[in-house]
């Protein structure tokens, strides 16, 4: 009896067991979870650190009855934004993947610049080897480095958070302290104007890399007033990490009672949060108000509408041609076969992938619907189709779009603009002037890879060097301020001129020049300015225009002008004139020397095209109005000889029909 | 016989038109059109003598050339310059016209086609239209006014 019992009740345990595990909501992976809707999901979410341990601060008071500060772990958006998106994936986006070798580098874009106004140096560095620009590792400059000095406006990843730190390396070791500088989700995706840049600033000026995020989305403060900087200084590399590492001080009321935290996160961010690190003025200081920023922002579009991205981050950068340097990651592809089986799971892996990058192949091609010609050919977003009355269809060969509707009006010199990138807009500082470096200048016309004419913005690079025959190797600030000697402005001068632009002589850059040691092995001492080489010779200082020297340029796009105030707009003169800026604005170097000494070259000039065919062209528009003139009227003669003569003879061949006759004589 | 200045401007007709027709068709059998710097400046400063040229012809010679007028040019001959008389007229107005604000884009490249496409025609026209000249004078019977 007692045997059948035990057996009944066994059978019924596992009948329950299989009823439950029947009806049981299927556990499913946090990544695998989307909502799908166009509404915006409420971020209520609970925080990881950089270890994936849920952040939990303790409670007011102890179990013993002392209060309890509400200290933890700083917070992880690698963890905690990557338990539900793909981490890897994003990573992988333009903004973070500088560094990888496998990704074209595209477009020559804006530079990191490095600049000292100390040693006026300033070195315009990238890590996707644009030509004119130097790779970080060329100069010695470590990725914590970089991190170091421009972590300010980049938003982690890449070569922020390498793969594997070496403990032993000096530098690199750093980061077992530092941690790694994550993407911060937050940067561009935190919509309530609540991301305080200046406060990550703060952290990450003391190499708190891994606080950096918490802090700047305003979970908490600092638990401690010893930053990981310091600490990391007095740590030698290769030993364990210290123990003692400052924590955050959360913020209680941001946390529920199951430790959720609410975000009020945007899928496309504001205009707002894009200018932090994209804002490009040439109307500086006071002058701002004269500006009528973007026409496509004043019609109500975002940055986004345009630059756009999926889950991969490779943000549309917008210009022709992008399809073929973007990049189809393995993470996109696997990700798009895990969506490609979910709706066909019979379909086989080997199957799948190749059917995945087709789709995302084909996808790619929408990039070039995004692209001012694109998207105004298309009709996207309701982008009015250019009319461009009068303008003969060669200019649409010759020019890119650009050329004509973007960037401030060109003028006889160009403008001095400043970006957010080179003058650390967005942080608070002194008012940045006309001669901060780096001065950038725009809009240069060049001709682009595509052999149009555009807009480009342009710096010239500045630093100390040795150069040992043909190779020039430009020094760090550091390796510079230890050599070279330069007046060092005093307290007042500072006060007054807080960027140090006070330009070098040529007596100053001769003096530094003979304060560097003479190592013949290393190279002669010279000083890369303003498009010139100076250097010393028989004890007098000589300054070159050199191929070293030359400026980077690099394409710009924005601000866009509306039709009525685009280049041509006024007439052809705008550019067919004999001072028009297209082919004639002087466009001088600007460099930490006096402007006299930089070299100064017309737009058509920089272009290598012929001065003599573009003035003679230009004189040509003179006569325009003449020669419209003239073939009019010969126009309108002809046209009166054939009407006369047509009519005539239509009057010959139809007068005798009406007349019931036969074919009449013409009359004389 | 014909006049002076019905022959001359013939002779500038001819000698300009072959030149443009050098110049814009040349660069086009080229593959490098359009036209740009030094050629494109000397197509449109020789344009207007063209158009001068044409409208001259129009004037001496489209009498002589009216059906049922006893004229010592032939049937195809007179047929050939009216021929020559409205492709330039096409030509010279599809080449002035996309100077003024009239047309956009899409009606600019039609003039640029047309303008290029009728310049073959009139090339083709005139390139016809000597021969047939030369014939009537090889024939002892030389052009003369009406």
């Amino acid at each position: 009896m007692s045997f059948w019992l035990a057996r009944h009740a066994r059978l019924a345990l596992v009948a329950a067991l299989a009823f439950w595990l029947g009806l049981a909501p299927v556990r499913v992976r946090a990544e695998d979870v989307h909502t799908e809707s166009r509404t915006p999901f409420l971020h209520h979410i609970p925080l990881h650190d950089t270890q994936g341990r849920l952040i939990s601060p303790p409670p007011v008071v102890s179990e013993d009855g002392k209060p309890q500060e509400p200290k933890a772990n700083p917070y992880s958006p690698a963890q905690t934004c990557g338990k539900c998106h793909d981490y890897d994936t994003i990573s992988q986006g333009w903004h973070f993947n500088s560094d990888a070798g496998a990704v074209p580098p595209g477009r020559p874009g804006e530079p990191w610049i490095l600049t000292d106004p100390a040693t006026r140096t300033q070195i315009p560095l990238s890590y996707r080897g644009w030509a004119g620009t130097f790779k970080p590792s060329d100069l010695g400059l470590s990725d914590f480095e970089f991190a170091t000095n421009f972590s300010r406006h980049f938003p982690g990843g890449g070569p922020g958070e390498p793969d594997k730190i070496k403990s032993t390396d000096p530098q690199m070791g750093r980061m077992n302290v530092t941690g790694k500088l994550e993407i911060d989700c937050l940067i561009c995706h935190q919509n309530n104007d609540g991301y305080n840049h200046e406060a990550r600033f703060n952290a990450l000026r003391g190499q708190d890399f891994r606080w950096a995020p918490t802090i700047a989305a305003g979970l908490g403060v600092f638990a401690s007033a010893k930053s990981a900087g310091s600490i990391a200084d007095s740590w030698r590399p290769g030993r364990p990490v210290p123990s003692t590492l400052p924590g955050i001080k959360y913020d209680r009321a941001r946390f529920d009672t199951e430790d959720n935290v609410q975000f009020q996160v945007a899928r496309r961010p504001s205009v707002n949060t894009c200018y932090y690190c994209h804002t490009s003025d040439s109307e500086t200081s006071d002058a701002r108000w004269h500006g009528d920023l973007d026409v496509h922002l004043k019609a109500g579009l975002l940055c986004v509408d345009c630059h756009r991205n999926g889950l991969d981050h490779a943000i549309v950068r917008g210009y022709e041609g992008e399809t073929r340097d973007r990049v189809i990651s393995d993470a996109m592809i696997a990700l798009r076969m895990g969506l490609i089986r979910r709706d066909d799971p019979a379909l086989r892996e080997d199957d799948a992938r190749p059917l995945a990058r087709r789709q995302l192949q084909s996808e790619a091609g929408l990039v070039e619907t995004l692209t001012c010609r694109g998207c105004h050919t298309e009709g996207r977003l309701g982008s009015p189709r250019p009319v461009h009355k009068g303008l003969p269809p060669i200019h649409l060969q010759k020019l890119s779009c650009t050329a004509c509707h973007s960037g401030p009006f060109p003028q006889a010199e160009p403008q001095i603009v400043h970006t957010s990138m080179a003058h650390k807009l967005g942080l608070p500082g002194p008012a940045r002037g006309k001669n901060t470096a780096p001065v950038i200048l725009e809009p240069v016309f060049l001709r682009g890879a595509d052999g149009k004419i555009a807009p480009f913005k342009m710096v010239w690079p500045s630093y100390w060097a040795r150069l040992n025959g043909a190779n020039l190797t430009p020094m760090l600030p550091g390796e510079a301020a230890k050599i070279v000697t330069l007046p060092q402005p005093s307290s007042d001068e500072a006060a007054l001129d807080p960027y140090n632009t006070k330009p070098l002589t040529d007596r100053q850059i001769q003096q530094a020049l003979a304060s560097f040691p003479s190592e013949t092995s290393k190279g002669e001492a010279v000083f890369v300015a303003a498009g010139k080489i100076y250097r010393v010779e028989q004890g007098a200082l000589r300054a070159a225009e050199s191929p070293a020297a030359k400026p980077y340029a690099w394409a710009l796009a924005h601000d866009v002008r509306p039709a009525s105030q685009a280049l041509g707009a006024r007439g052809c003169a705008d550019c067919h004139a004999s001072d028009s800026p297209v082919y004639f604005a002087t466009v001088t170097a600007r460099g930490p020397v006096q402007i006299t000494n930089g070299v100064s070259k017309t737009a058509w000039e920089l272009r290598g095209d012929d001065k003599a065919a573009a003035s003679f062209f230009a004189f040509t528009f003179h006569f325009r109005p003449l020669l419209k003139c003239l073939v009019f009227a010969a126009a309108l003669v002809v046209l009166g000889v054939l009407v006369h003569y047509g009519l005539r003879g239509l009057g010959a061949i139809t007068a005798p029909a009406a007349g019931g006759g036969g074919r009449g004589k013409e009359r004389p | 016989m014909m006049r002076p200045i019905g022959k001359l401007s013939y002779a500038v007709l001819c000698a300009t038109g072959l030149f443009l027709a050098a110049t814009g068709l040349g660069t086009f059998a080229a593959g490098k059109a359009p036209m740009t710097h030094w050629v494109l400046m000397a197509h449109v400063a020789v344009a207007p003598l063209f158009a001068l040229g044409l409208a001259a012809v129009a004037l001496t010679w489209s009498g002589l050339c009216r059906g049922g007028v006893d004229s010592p040019l032939g049937g195809p001959a007179k047929a050939m310059l009216w021929v020559v008389l409205l492709a330039g007229l096409v030509v010279t107005l599809s080449g002035v016209v996309p100077m003024t604000p009239l047309f956009g884009t899409k009606g600019q490249h039609i003039l640029y086609l047309t303008h290029r496409y009728g310049a073959m025609v009139l090339t083709a026209a005139v390139l016809l239209h000597l021969p047939l000249l030369a014939r009537r004078k090889g024939n002892g019977q030389g052009a003369s006014s009406s």
